[in-house]
């Protein structure tokens, strides 16, 4: 009976050593990029009071990486405080004007914050500049980016003075996946579903600089 | 009865091994194999026709390898490839990758790379052993894979590989294998002069006008 007892014993400690190590914690993944970001080096594309940006989000460039959320950032060049009105995110299908799902994006579940860029705690380098961006991560949304879809990143900023002084982060190359254009004087936030997202000429990116899983 | 109970627990010991190894390759047991890895680009490299420059006795390039271009390849690794379309030997003083926080500039950590265990190598392009289609040309470049690098790329940081060619006649005459348009996520400019030097908190020069690099080719996982 002892010998089994003894057995038993080893046995136990076995499977707890067996169960602790299928339990290990396993390897951080680091966020990945959904699509190509914007690339440096970089201008600073200055003074938005009363601007929306709209931004292309192409299905068609699309890293083929698993995420359950996405996640954008934002690049500032220059300024001390940016004012945003609203932020969303559309979606077409792929080539296509026609909206089809307006998810509305947030920073600190707000969807018209007001980022302090002076702030360290927002901007850890400061001053900011060209070669000093300062990267804001936005609240991750529950949308799954398909590559059957082009998505449209919109930002609208209100008409105060201190948007007149901020600068977006803008790639002097064009070598990023994603690319911009922006209208003044309309705030193209508010489009609905079944609306089209207005025809402009596209650039380099102002603002977004990533999109990401995390 | 004693029979029963080890009987038991040697019955639970094999069910337990079963299920932990099944969830450690994350396949059904019965089609369990070893994890492999298989070459991957970390980003996008380079691709097209060689350029036309020659003259790099003394001269540096440096190319950018974006976090906003990396593809999310898993690696604790980096290999980097450089090519050459023309020359014979090619003598190289310094070869190092900087570490940027993305969209900065400000270098936050330095890693030299080597070739066969050797910081500043020569490399013998007419040697089939470093190139093993003879004659090297724009045509049949040599591509020349260096050695295992410990960076782990990251979306959150930029790169910056640079290579200083030491000023000898021999770099005058070979050339590098990219260089004619750019169709990748790499860039690549050249100075005058060794930027292998760069210490942290240094600041990577200026000059990246968003052309394709000259030497480095492609960034994989192996």
């Amino acid at each position: 009976m002892k010998k089994v007892s003894k057995f038993a014993a080893f046995t136990l400690l076995l499977l707890t050593v067996a169960y602790c190590s299928a339990a290990e914690k396993p390897k951080t993944v680091p966020p990945a990029n959904l699509v190509r970001g914007a690339i440096g080096p970089f201008n600073s594309n200055n003074e938005w009071e009363n601007y929306s940006v709209v931004t292309l989000i192409p299905g068609a460039s699309l890293i083929p990486v698993t995420s359950t959320q996405t996640v954008l950032y934002l690049g500032f060049s220059a300024g001390s405080e940016a004012d945003l009105t609203n932020m969303v995110l559309y979606t077409t299908a792929k080539g296509s004007s026609t909206i089809t799902a307006v998810t509305p994006v947030t920073l600190g579940s707000n969807s018209s914050p007001s980022i302090v860029l002076s702030n360290t705690s927002v901007c850890p380098t400061q001053p900011l500049s060209v070669t000093s961006v300062c990267i804001v991560r936005l609240d991750p949304t529950a949308l799954v980016l398909s590559a059957t879809n082009d998505y449209y990143f919109v930002v609208y900023f209100a008409s105060t003075s201190n948007n007149g002084s901020i600068g977006a982060a803008q790639p002097t190359t064009n070598v990023s996946a994603i690319e911009s254009w922006y209208a003044g004087n309309e705030n193209y936030t508010t489009l609905t579903v079944g609306s089209s997202i207005p025809s402009n000429s596209f650039h380099t990116p102002d603002f977004l600089m990533y999109v990401m899983t995390d | 009865m004693k029979t029963k109970i080890a009987s038991f627990v040697l019955l639970l010991l094999v069910a337990t091994t079963f299920a932990v190894a099944q969830e450690a390759v994350g396949a059904p047991a019965h089609k369990a194999a070893p994890l492999t890895t298989v070459l991957s680009n970390l980003t996008e490299g380079a691709a097209g026709t060689p350029g036309n420059n020659v003259d790099w006795e003394g001269w540096s390039e440096i190319d950018e390898i974006p976090g906003a271009s990396l593809f999310g390849v898993d690696s604790t690794d980096s290999y980097f490839t450089i090519g050459f379309s023309a020359g014979s030997t090619v003598n190289i003083t310094s070869m190092v990758v900087y570490t940027t926080a993305r969209a900065n500039n400000v270098v936050t950590k330095v890693t030299k790379l080597n070739y066969l265990g050797k910081a500043n190598p020569s490399i013998d392009l007419t040697s089939t052993t470093n190139c093993p289609n003879q004659p090297v040309s724009a045509t049949n470049p040599c591509l020349i894979k260096l050695t295992k690098a410990a960076v782990e790329m990251v979306a959150s940081n930029d790169y910056y590989f640079a290579i200083y060619f030491t000023s000898d006649s021999e770099n005058n005459t070979m050339r590098g294998a990219g260089g004619s348009n750019q169709s990748g996520a790499l860039t690549g400019w050249q100075i005058d002069g060794d930027d292998g030097l760069i210490p942290v908190g240094g600041t990577i020069p200026v000059g990246d006008a968003g052309a394709a690099p000259l030497f480095l080719m492609y960034l994989t996982n192996e």
